[in-house]
């Protein structure tokens, strides 16, 4: 089932949270919407749930207008931050709550139940209460009873927030192995970047209840559109540039005490200024300068040796400062105090619109 | 927010604010309106013109005051001791709360006479040696008992403060240099202080309402509450201006006092950022043998009035002169077969009253946190306001509002199990609001997601998990509910007496064996349902307190 939300606006009193939002989420697809905490995205989700009504514009499940149906006949499953699960009944009698609601009862939902718990490989807790199982067993049940009643879309508050680093990737695997399967639309909110990029079909990156950029993962992190998409997905040396076209589709881009080349995603808009973006990744440290590559001088001011990665803060002159992270065998070689050679591909150096 | 009209919560709220206004709202109104224009000459003139009326208020002033002071002396230094150092005997202690709740004040009155009065135990005792006490009727026995009955207030809200109270503040205060003594006064006591004084406005306004002591013991002395009992059964509600009048001067002071509370609590509320208690340290040697023996002390006197009317109400009497040492069973005899009927009225009328009360609370409660609209600030509000008013205001406004006119409830049944309910429905509400806090939103949520109507939610989802808050909610509301004496007396009819009537009738006839055994059924009929609750389905009963 696709969703399609048209001109979507919400209130909170006299305040506009969510103006004019129009986005099409197509079927079977696992989008997330991603953003700091007030950007909107849970407000959007529990407006998609029905949990909050919309002020003004339209949402359609596969054409079907639902704007003003109560949540409960929505057929949505919904999975919440804090699991939700009823505290006096069992696990079981949690998984089949949904079923019972339908008229669905005996050996036939008894059946369903202990499937959906197999699935999230908790088919010998059914017994238990919620209060007898670990955090990530209760998401997994909380999963296994959106799941059971077959909604035509699934709802995701931050469900893996309150999981420790492990278990948020376990987790993780666990949902998105159900989501392709069952090939339901799924609406995921986050605010961990990473998260987003791991699961996701389609991206929403949500700031004061606009959509910021929408694509697929890697769009999002190789061609961030705005300084804010840049920032918040992944981290980046962000500087605002004087800009001057240069040969190749390349422009130049001049930061004062640096001159870098740089390839122009300004997307049409032509303006004497804009943001050169550089992934710390995209910052390749050695002794000497390398061949085919621009190379700037620079010194190693403090470094943050990470296990798998090295982080350096390198000075390259006036006020800048640049974050290079370098990968592979020797990445910790370099000491504060150190003249190194920063090399950047023009290709991976971006200028946005400032 | 669900203002729409079509929320079923709107209409709920709507029902729960016409019976709140009719209720109490209106019964209040009638109070101070007829004070102004009722039948006669006005009764602020009257009561301007009356030394007696005057003196009462002045006297009640007075008590209150002494006892409020008293109160606080011997429960700020319990409660100081219990939570900072342990102690042989501690654990009798923590019976405190219990003791205040079980016991009903008018058997707590009649268990100081029986010791204390002119045919008294002591009294007698002491006379043998040649010692005379002072009467115990008047000044020294209502100051005497209300003290050692209200410090427990005192000690529980001043043992909750030092609980809650961050030691490390205490520690910090230490490490900058401040001995251990001074740090303790410099640093513990203003954040305490305004519990402290919280729990002293609590006493104040409940010795200025107090009946069943007052009557008791006043004997020639007028106090408030006890004038305008008198006044309340001398007119009926014939003539209501003034007993309007006076019950009007309790619900000033007591409105001078909350204005007071609500002073301080604004002024003096710290956040404590982060709280860590303290671990109570030993005491040993003498000085935990002497806190111990005083502590001790404090708690034998407050169990003073069980172990004496379980002695009373075996105790063989003629009239009103007991026969100490001589036991019978007849007493006993007279509550469950002769005249039963004060017990078979508690039982009903209090049983009623709790599944009423419980319920209203549970919904409104359910109204007021998790359903909020228009409406709800208003019936929060107003259900409050029981809380402000005396038995004996309450059982005036009542009897003013419902005798005759279009809803005549006065000589029913219905009109003490409507004073049961109004008097103890907002302890409901507030263990229910405090307990659907705790309760997050997504659990109905879930369950609407799932498919089912919000209304069914509640049942299915929300309802199980308040029920253990919800049931001991009940056994409270039913322990003070049983108890009630003061605002049942003035709306009760011949034939409806309650067992804490019939206690109170008996004192006042003199017949202390015969009110000894009703006591004593009543406190088991209070105390039965903690122990089943407690033992049986393990509810923490005094977790909300």
């Amino acid at each position: 089932m696709s969703i399609d939300i048209e001109n979507l606006t919400v209130t909170y009193g006299q305040e506009k949270v969510i103006s004019g939002l129009t986005l099409n989420i197509p079927e079977g697809c696992f989008f997330t919407l991603l953003g700091p905490s007030g950007c909107g995205k849970t407000t959007l989700l529990r407006t998609i749930a029905g949990f909050i009504p919309a002020a003004g514009g339209a949402i359609r499940f596969s054409g079907q207008d639902v704007t003003k149906l109560p949540p409960h006949r929505r057929a949505i499953g919904m999975v919440f931050q804090d699991y939700a699960l009823f505290p006096d009944k069992t696990v079981n009698q949690n998984v089949a709550y949904g079923l019972r609601a339908r008229g669905e009862t005996g050996a036939a939902a008894a059946r369903k139940v202990a499937q959906a718990l197999e699935r999230v490989a908790l088919g010998h807790l059914g017994d238990r209460h919620p209060a007898a199982l670990s955090g990530g067993q209760r998401q997994r049940v909380a999963l296994a009873r959106a799941m059971v009643i077959k909604p035509a879309v699934l709802l995701m508050d931050e469900p893996l927030s309150n999981l420790d680093a492990k278990l948020r990737i376990q987790i993780r695997e666990t949902i998105a192995e159900l989501q392709r399967e069952a090939n339901i639309t799924t609406v995921f909110v986050t605010h961990d970047q990473e998260e987003a990029l791991a699961m996701s079909d389609l991206i929403g990156v949500l700031n004061r209840g606009a959509v910021e950029q929408l694509g697929s993962p890697q769009a999002i992190y190789a061609r961030p559109r705005t300084g804010y998409v840049a920032d918040f997905v992944g981290s980046a040396n962000r500087f605002v540039a004087r800009l001057t076209p240069a040969q190749g589709g390349l422009i130049e881009a001049d930061l004062g005490p640096v001159r870098l080349f740089a390839t122009d995603a300004r997307e049409g808009a032509v303006c004497a200024e804009g943001l050169l973006v550089i992934r710390p990744e995209n910052l390749h440290l050695s002794r000497a300068p390398r061949v085919g590559m621009q190379n700037l001088p620079a010194r190693v001011r403090s470094r943050q040796y990470l296990g798998s990665r090295t982080s350096y803060r390198l000075d390259i002159g006036g006020d800048l400062n640049l974050v290079a992270d370098a990968h592979g065998p020797g990445h910790d070689g370099f000491m504060p105090g150190d003249q190194v050679n920063v090399a950047v591909d023009p290709a991976q150096a971006q200028v946005i619109a400032a | 927010m669900t203002g729409s009209l079509r929320s079923p919560w709107f209409w709920l709220s709507l029902a729960a604010l016409a019976l709140l206004g009719l209720f109490v709202l209106y019964p209040l109104a009638n109070i101070l309106s007829a004070s102004v224009i009722g039948p006669g000459e006005s009764g602020w003139r009257r009561l301007l013109a009356s030394p007696k009326y005057l003196e009462a208020i002045r006297n009640t002033l007075v008590l209150a005051t002494s006892v409020t002071c008293i109160a606080t002396l011997i429960g700020v230094p319990l409660a100081y001791v219990t939570a900072r150092y342990s102690f042989p005997g501690k654990g009798l202690i923590a019976l405190l709360p219990l003791i205040t709740l079980v016991i009903p004040e008018v058997i707590a009155a009649q268990t100081w006479l029986m010791m204390l009065g002119n045919n008294g135990l002591i009294t007698r005792f002491l006379r043998d040696f040649g010692i005379r006490l002072p009467s115990f009727y008047g000044w020294f026995g209502l100051i005497t008992s209300m003290s050692f009955i209200y410090y427990t207030y005192v000690y529980i809200g001043v043992v909750a403060a030092i609980g809650k109270f961050d030691a490390q503040l205490e520690e910090a205060a230490q490490s900058l240099g401040t001995a251990p003594v001074m740090s303790r006064l410099r640093v513990m006591l203003p954040v305490i202080l305004p519990a402290i004084l919280a729990s002293a406005l609590l006493v104040f306004t409940m010795a200025v309402g107090n009946f069943a002591i007052s009557m008791i013991l006043s004997h020639r002395l007028p106090l408030l509450s006890v004038v305008t009992y008198q006044a309340a059964v001398a007119e009926g509600a014939r003539d209501i201006t003034m007993q309007s009048t006076l019950a009007s001067v309790s619900v000033l002071i007591v409105m001078a006092v909350l204005f007071l509370n609500r002073r301080i609590v604004k002024r003096g509320r710290y956040e404590i950022v982060q709280g860590r208690g303290a671990r109570p340290r030993p005491l040993r040697g003498l000085r935990g043998l002497a806190v111990a023996a005083s502590a001790g002390l404090v708690v034998v006197i407050s169990l003073l009035p069980l172990i004496s009317i379980m002695l009373g109400a075996f105790t063989a009497s003629r009239g009103p002169v007991m026969q100490w040492g001589t036991w019978t069973l007849d007493n006993m005899l007279r509550v469950f077969v002769t005249a039963p009927q004060p017990m078979v009225n508690s039982l009903l009328y209090a049983g009623t009253a709790t599944v009423i009360s419980t319920g209203f609370s549970a919904v409104v409660s359910y109204l007021v946190v998790k359903k909020p609209n228009l409406l709800t600030p208003f019936v929060d509000y107003i259900a409050a306001i029981p809380l402000a008013l005396s038995g004996t205001v309450l059982g005036v406004g009542l009897l003013a509002t419902f005798h005759g006119g279009w809803l005549p409830l006065s000589g029913t049944a219905s009109i003490i199990v409507l004073a049961y309910v109004v008097r103890r429905m907002p302890f409901g509400m507030r263990n229910g609001q405090a307990t659907l806090q705790n309760i997050p939103n997504s659990l109905e949520e879930a369950s609407i997601s799932l498919g089912v109507p919000p209304v069914q939610s509640f049942f299915r989802v929300v309802l199980p998990v308040m029920l253990p808050a919800i049931a001991s909610a009940a056994i409270l509301t039913w322990t003070t509910t049983v108890a009630e004496l003061s605002a049942s007396i003035l709306v009760y009819s011949g034939g409806r007496e309650t067992l804490p009537i019939q206690v109170f009738r008996l004192i006042d006839s003199g017949l202390m064996a015969y009110a000894s055994a009703y006591g004593l059924v009543l406190v088991a009929v209070i105390l039965l349902p903690i122990i089943v609750a407690s033992k049986v389905f393990r509810i923490d009963v005094f977790s909300s307190r």
